[in-house]
């Protein structure tokens, strides 16, 4: 598979790279944003999101059994605590716009496990990986090649 | 709720009900006009979730410099279309409202963006350029549904050059980053002024 285009201007790229660190930062919690950003990722289909981020993630120590079990969260009993539920619900519904809106009930459960600038943060983290993985599905852009 | 029959006449509206009477005659709408006054008959309005901007600063200052970086080397006309139709499918009221605005302060006509909504059933109302433009936005934005097609990409890739084809890639992207946060933090509608942003 090759690229369609490998172009995106620089500018364009530095904002997004600033985007992702802010939010990042302002999550505070480089394990939980792993997850965040792998899960949208696979509901977006990027290959090259996935591949860097699940890199990240190991580099993070983010335990094997949740990478593995990531795509099946909600079943996964045991396998991801309150906290990171209410992070993986807020990040497909913000993910999947299209099918409604974020549900009520899905941000009020984010809410009592973050706070506003927490929020805020997480919201934007969900956002960054978004912009990232239409930038790199749209010029199709292969997995691999990237600095981790 | 109500019966609608000439006897029974349940409705509950009356003549001095001020809902449409007055919009009909006057041709305006108060919310447009007077932005945070009320409409009588109107529901409330709701009030935003959270405050992002005000809650993680530094996010929304790379926003802005993201925003202004997408849109370098695009018309204007085109990138409003392109930000009216994908706040429409995901449904940004935030930014339909704003974007709307944005396009008619460009020059569009209300019947270009009146149509947008079904764009694939109006195409004669845009060219060739902004229909590939507008495949294009509606591809990468309901990116869940499978990737962006060759024939969609390949349809862009015949109107833009490469460098344009990126930047409408990234002003694609950066409305559909607006939309995520309009939409989860619930932004309310209806007091935009186009040129007071």
């Amino acid at each position: 598979m090759t690229a369609r285009t490998r172009l995106l201007d620089a500018s364009v790229a530095q904002a997004m790279s600033a985007l992702s660190a802010a939010a990042k930062r302002g999550l505070g919690d480089p394990a939980l944003a792993e997850l965040v950003v792998i899960r949208a990722s696979q509901l977006n289909h990027c290959a090259f999101c996935l591949d860097m981020h699940l890199r990240i993630a190991r580099e993070h120590g983010v335990p094997e059994r949740q990478l593995d079990l990531l795509a099946a969260w909600e079943e996964a009993e045991g396998v991801f605590d309150e906290r990171e539920r209410a992070a993986l619900a807020l990040t497909e519904a913000v993910t999947v716009l299209t099918e409604g809106f974020v549900p009520d009930s899905v941000y009020e459960t984010a809410a009592k496990h973050f706070d506003d600038a927490q929020l805020a943060h997480l919201i934007g983290l969900v956002v960054a990986i978004n912009n990232w993985n239409r930038v790199m599905v749209s010029r199709r852009i292969p997995p691999g090649g990237h600095t981790a | 709720m109500t019966t609608h029959t000439d006897e029974t006449h349940t409705d509950d509206r009356t003549p001095t009900d001020r809902t449409g009477t007055d919009r009909a005659s006057t041709g305006r709408t108060d919310r447009t006009d007077r932005p945070g006054h009320a409409t009588a008959g109107y529901a409330p309005e709701h009030t935003p979730r959270l405050a992002w901007a005000e809650q993680a600063p530094e996010v929304f200052k790379a926003m802005i410099r993201l925003d202004a970086a997408a849109r370098k080397g695009l018309d204007p006309k085109l990138l409003e279309l392109v930000k009216v139709r994908a706040s429409q499918i995901n449904r940004c009221a935030l930014c339909v409202d704003m974007h709307s605005k944005d396009a008619l302060a460009a020059g569009e006509s209300v019947e270009r963006i009146v149509q947008l909504s079904a764009w694939e059933e109006s195409e004669h109302f845009y060219t060739e350029r902004e229909l590939a433009a507008l495949a294009l936005t509606e591809a990468v934005t309901v990116l869940t549904d499978g990737f962006v097609p060759d024939a969609v990409y390949e349809r862009a890739a015949a109107h833009f050059e490469d460098a344009e084809l990126a930047q409408l890639i990234a002003a694609i992207t950066v409305i559909n980053a607006w939309n995520r946060f309009g939409v989860t933090c619930r932004l309310v509608p209806g007091h935009y002024q186009p040129g007071h942003k």
